[in-house]
């Protein structure tokens, strides 16, 4: 296994693994078709580690089954009461699954740096011709503000960000943990008060695609989507200069508004111009010095106080 | 001192009032109908035969390690069952609750779980599994079968071992306790911080939850300290530890986890304590606190724990398999290398839990790979049992079906597991319901090897075979439910449903869903068929009575003494001669041989001290979780009084003479695991008595 070139096993294992993996209709299943540059490569490796894997398992688990099959008393096949111990066969055991952990480990290391969230060595940061995109997310309950700082601008539950290039995102939280995650494009990672976390990804096609909050954060968490929109890069930036002229101005005061507890059911966007380029740093240091959202009670506890009536349309 | 809460507060019942209780609510309402009939269903027949001071004196007294074992494995049975119930709602409420047309019924907008409900279900399906299911019955296994596997008279410590039964069933009790008083935390069973902090979660719910796990961890602390001081100091004589048998083994590797682990949860929940009830920053996001120190010390508790359940199944696994393959298993020496790395390693992968935290590559590299290494041990272990089957001679009874399927959910479990161990591939499944279906094939393989336990010793221990017919048929229906419910689980993962989820935004899944809901029916039904299972068999007691081997292919030391075992185990502490000690007495015939002559053996005494103790943790729990402060220390200083009464009293236990033994040899008294009782009827007199 670790002795054949790394190209020659990939190809032999993703010929052997993908048709298995994507019969007919896979499109519900988001993660089988990676959109993003870190996504894809996510993708790859899981088909890795699934091919290596099975490598092992496939022939165990058959293994088990015949000899179930063949050994079965009523069979009277061929029977030996004291075999217990066969050297040659022990190290085997140990040393084959010791070759999988150390090809396995060793393509675990590769991946993570290529998909590091603070610096995906798949995505090039330094291009000075196409210099990545910044965007600072904000997770309050339960909803997400994505702050645009070069251009002034945020929305509610509304990433847009241009086609092939970059997105370098700073994240952190009013509340409570969150988990930052778009299936298909961007990797998973931890949105928590009084703490910044880094994620980048880049899409080279335009798409439309749905993030959420993976990690439970409360009574609105189930209604934690938002929407993430690929576009070409003279729609980006017709949309920012449409946002900039936008009338809803967001101040830290006004913020501060926008962070009290809220279930945005069907994740309705909301855009504001004139954002200070210090917010996000804002919402950090408040996390910091304790600042807290306290929850409504009724809205833990009774759903009467929100209209959750007009749900998202559930088919993307 | 204490943290001023908002609302209403009185000396008498803290923050207990009227309101705390939810009678309003329909599904309580039903919970306690349930309950109740459950309850006067156990408690009329006691009453009726008036078998109370029977209860006392012979079980809630008991300090005998097979009866406290029994207790165990029934409060994690009926545990498990609440658990199944927490897990029934689980999925009906996300099958109903799908899309935004989906209706809603009771008080919630969407299925019939209001988001604050389903939270506490979750949360509660979680604790109960893991800590009062899974844990108890495991813990009660090797109450029941480490001191007959090595050939002691009882544990270590009697005394001590009662107490952890009774302070785990009171962690039970404060979690029944939630359902009818108050609520129970919304915050998963893993505590997300800081979501379990006061300005996230006022209400009683999350100390509950705390209180319930750090006053039954204490409980399997103390079972771990009495565990391996049995089986360090009390084998019988030529039981070198060349000759443990394989389960003992693996209690004792999970013992040592239990006692360097547990602990560490205790810190972990103290400090959150002191956050919520003194005002502390352990933990908050702002004024200096750091919540990621209390995932990493829940994790770095929760990772060996998760060992801590599995080894004691792989035990398992390794004592049936060889008895129904009639040979001995293969790589013994292997398979305890192989234990103790897993123990070893389970140390140091804990970050593997939050991948997304935000480290370095390089730390979540190490973790990475630590992660997988502990799949080596793993993987040695299914080739040992893989090679015990080869050029066997199988026979399926009840308990070999349940182990060989506990080897296919392990290699899938395996199998996702190495893919959650790469970094890359969990930021694309962690916290989905990807997870959940993985982690939820290892605890399987818990619960499979556990029934595998359960219908294998409990000949030896009542004195009967349980029921083959439904046995095989509670195996096929739970394994049916297994395949459905987890199969559409994985797919749901790869579909991008995210765990937790109260409402369900997306239609596509609903397919799913309903195969898991079919699961679920499955699971349902074996349930029936479990309790179907235990009436055919208690019925059927007398033609089905065991003898000392009822399998006729088993193979360690417990199987040498009596169908119950009396309650002194063995008359005459056994000599071990092999690893297999009743196989190597059956090529050798000396598998009948009755002693020659009886000795004088020497008994512990039955104490009501254990049960008051845990009387008083509960009184302890309960009113640090409504802050009733007479309440709580009440209790602590009753807890203290009644050990120190307890370390003064001159209770030596009794002994049985050479002739009462020989006259209860002669007659072994037949009942639930052959009890003291016997003496209670031909009571001790002269030299008998101490």
């Amino acid at each position: 296994m670790p002795w054949i070139p790394g190209m020659k096993l990939r190809t032999l294992l993703l010929t052997a693994v993908v048709p298995l993996l994507s019969g007919c209709s896979t499109a519900s299943f988001r993660l089988f078709h990676p959109a993003g540059v870190v996504s894809s490569i996510e993708w790859h490796y899981t088909l890795i580690d699934v091919g290596v894997m099975s490598l092992l398992i496939v022939p165990v688990t058959i293994m088990i089954a015949v000899f179930v099959w063949r050994y079965r008393k009523s069979r009277n096949a061929r029977y030996d009461p004291t075999w217990s111990h066969s050297l040659g066969l022990e190290l085997a055991m140990w040393g084959i699954p010791f070759l999988t952990v150390i090809f396995l480990g060793y393509e675990s290391y590769r991946s993570t740096l290529l998909v590091n969230p603070y610096g995906p060595a798949a995505l090039n940061y330094a291009d000075a011709a196409n210099p990545p995109l910044q965007v600072d997310v904000v997770t309050t309950d339960w909803q997400w503000v994505f702050i645009y700082p070069q251009y002034g601008i945020a929305t509610v539950d509304d990433l847009v960000v241009p086609a092939g290039r970059p997105v370098k995102l700073w994240l952190t939280s009013t509340s409570v943990t969150n988990d930052f995650f778009i299936p298909g494009v961007a990797p998973m990672i931890d949105v928590m008060p009084g703490m910044r976390t880094m994620d980048g990804f880049q899409v080279n096609v335009p798409g439309s695609f749905e993030g959420f909050s993976a990690d439970f954060s409360g009574a609105g968490f189930s209604w934690m989507q938002f929407s993430t929109r690929i576009v070409a890069k003279p729609d980006f930036d017709k949309w920012v200069a449409a946002t900039q002229a936008s009338s809803n101005q967001l101040s830290y005061a006004a913020f501060t508004k926008l962070a009290e507890p809220t279930v945005n059911v069907g994740a309705k966007p909301a855009y504001f111009s004139q954002v200070p380029s210090g917010l996000f740093m804002d919402v950090y240091n408040a996390a910091r010095a304790g600042t807290v959202y306290a929850i409504p009670e009724q809205l833990k506890i009774s759903t009467s106080s929100v209209d959750y009536t007009q749900g998202r349309d559930g088919t993307n | 001192m204490f943290v001023h809460l908002q609302g209403p507060y009185s000396f008498l019942f803290g923050r207990l009032t009227l309101a705390s209780i939810p009678y309003d609510n329909a599904i309580i309402q039903f919970a306690f109908g349930f309950a109740a009939i459950a309850a006067i269903l156990v408690v009329a027949p006691v009453l009726y035969y008036r078998k109370i001071p029977y209860l006392f004196r012979e079980w809630l007294t008991t300090v005998d390690h097979k009866k406290i074992g029994v207790m165990y494995i029934i409060l994690g049975l009926v545990m498990m069952f609440r658990g199944f119930f927490d897990g029934l709602m689980i999925r009906t409420q996300q099958v109903m609750a799908d899309g935004p047309h989906s209706a809603g019924h009771l008080e919630a907008a969407h299925g019939y779980l209001p988001p604050a409900h389903f939270d506490q279900i979750y949360s509660s399906h979680g604790t109960i599994m893991i800590i009062f299911a899974a844990t108890p019955i495991l813990t009660g296994l090797g109450n029941i079968i480490v001191p007959l596997q090595i050939g002691a008279r009882d544990m270590a410590f009697p005394t001590l071992n009662a107490i952890s039964l009774w302070l785990t069933t009171v962690g039970a009790a404060l979690v029944m306790a939630s359902l009818f008083i108050g609520d129970f935390s919304t915050a998963g069973w893993v505590g997300l911080i800081p979501l379990t902090e006061l300005d996230f979660s006022p209400s009683s719910g999350v100390d509950y939850w705390m209180w319930a796990i750090q006053i039954s961890s204490v409980g399997t602390t103390l079972n771990a300290i009495n565990v391996i001081a049995t089986i360090v100091a009390m084998r019988a004589p030529g039981m070198r530890w060349t000759r443990l048998p394989i389960f003992t083994w693996t209690t004792l590797s999970t013992s040592i986890i239990g006692l360097t682990a547990f602990p560490i949860l205790g810190v972990a929940l103290a400090l959150l304590g002191a956050d919520r009830y003194l005002g502390t920053h352990f933990y908050t996001a702002g004024l200096g606190g750091n919540l990621m120190l209390y995932t990493n010390l829940f994790w770095i508790w929760g990772h060996p724990e998760v060992y801590f359940l599995v080894l004691p199944a792989f035990g398992i696994i390794s004592e049936v398999i060889p008895a129904f393959s009639e040979k001995p298993l293969f790589g013994y020496v292997t398979m305890v290398a192989a234990t103790f790395a897993i123990a070893g390693i389970s140390w140091v992968v804990w970050l593997h839990h939050f991948f997304t935290m935000g480290a370095g590559p390089l730390v979540n590299s190490f973790f990475s790979v630590a992660t997988m290494v502990v799949g080596i041990p793993t993987g040695v272990k299914v080739f040992n049992w893989l090679f015990t089957l080869y050029r066997g001679r199988l026979t399926f009874a009840t308990p070999m079906l349940w182990a060989v399927g506990a080897l296919f959910l392990l290699l899938i479990g395996g199998l996702t597991g190495m893919m959650l161990a790469i970094p890359a591939v969990n930021y694309t499944v962690h916290n989905s319901v990807f997870v959940i279906a993985h982690f939820h094939c290892m605890v399987l393989l818990i619960v499979y090897a556990a029934f595998a336990a359960v219908s294998f010793w409990w000949p030896k221990v009542f004195g009967f075979k349980l029921d083959e017919t439904t046995g095989k048929l509670f195996f096929w229906s739970f394994s049916i439910g297994t395949i459905l419910l987890f199969t559409a689980m994985f797919g749901l993962g790869f579909m991008g449903e995210t765990r937790r989820l109260d409402y369900l935004y997306n239609t596509q899944w609903f397919p799913a869903l309903v195969i898991e809901e079919i699961g679920v029916g499955f699971y349902s039904l074996s349930v029936l068929i479990f309790f179907a299972m235990l009436f055919v068999s208690i019925r059927d007691r007398v033609k089905n009575a065991a003898s000392a081997d009822p399998w006729g292919t088993s193979r360690t030391l417990e199987w040498l003494t009596h169908s119950p075992v009396p309650f002194y185990n063995f008359a005459v502490t056994p000599h071990v001669n092999s690893r297999d000690e009743l196989s190597w007495r059956y090529l050798n015939n000396l598998a009948a041989t009755a002693p020659e002559h009886f000795e004088e053996i020497h008994m512990p005494n039955n104490t009501p001290v254990p049960l008051i103790i845990g009387a008083l943790a509960f009184g302890f729990g309960f009113g640090l979780t409504w802050r009733i402060w007479w309440m709580t220390g009440f209790s602590l200083l009753g807890i203290i009084a009644v050990v120190i009464y307890r370390s003064f009293a001159r209770d030596k236990g009794y002994h049985l003479s050479a002739e009462v033994m020989t006259q209860l040899e002669r007659e072994p008294p037949l009942g639930v695991i052959a009890e003291s009782q016997y003496l209670s009827k031909h009571p001790l007199t002269g030299a008998g008595a101490h």
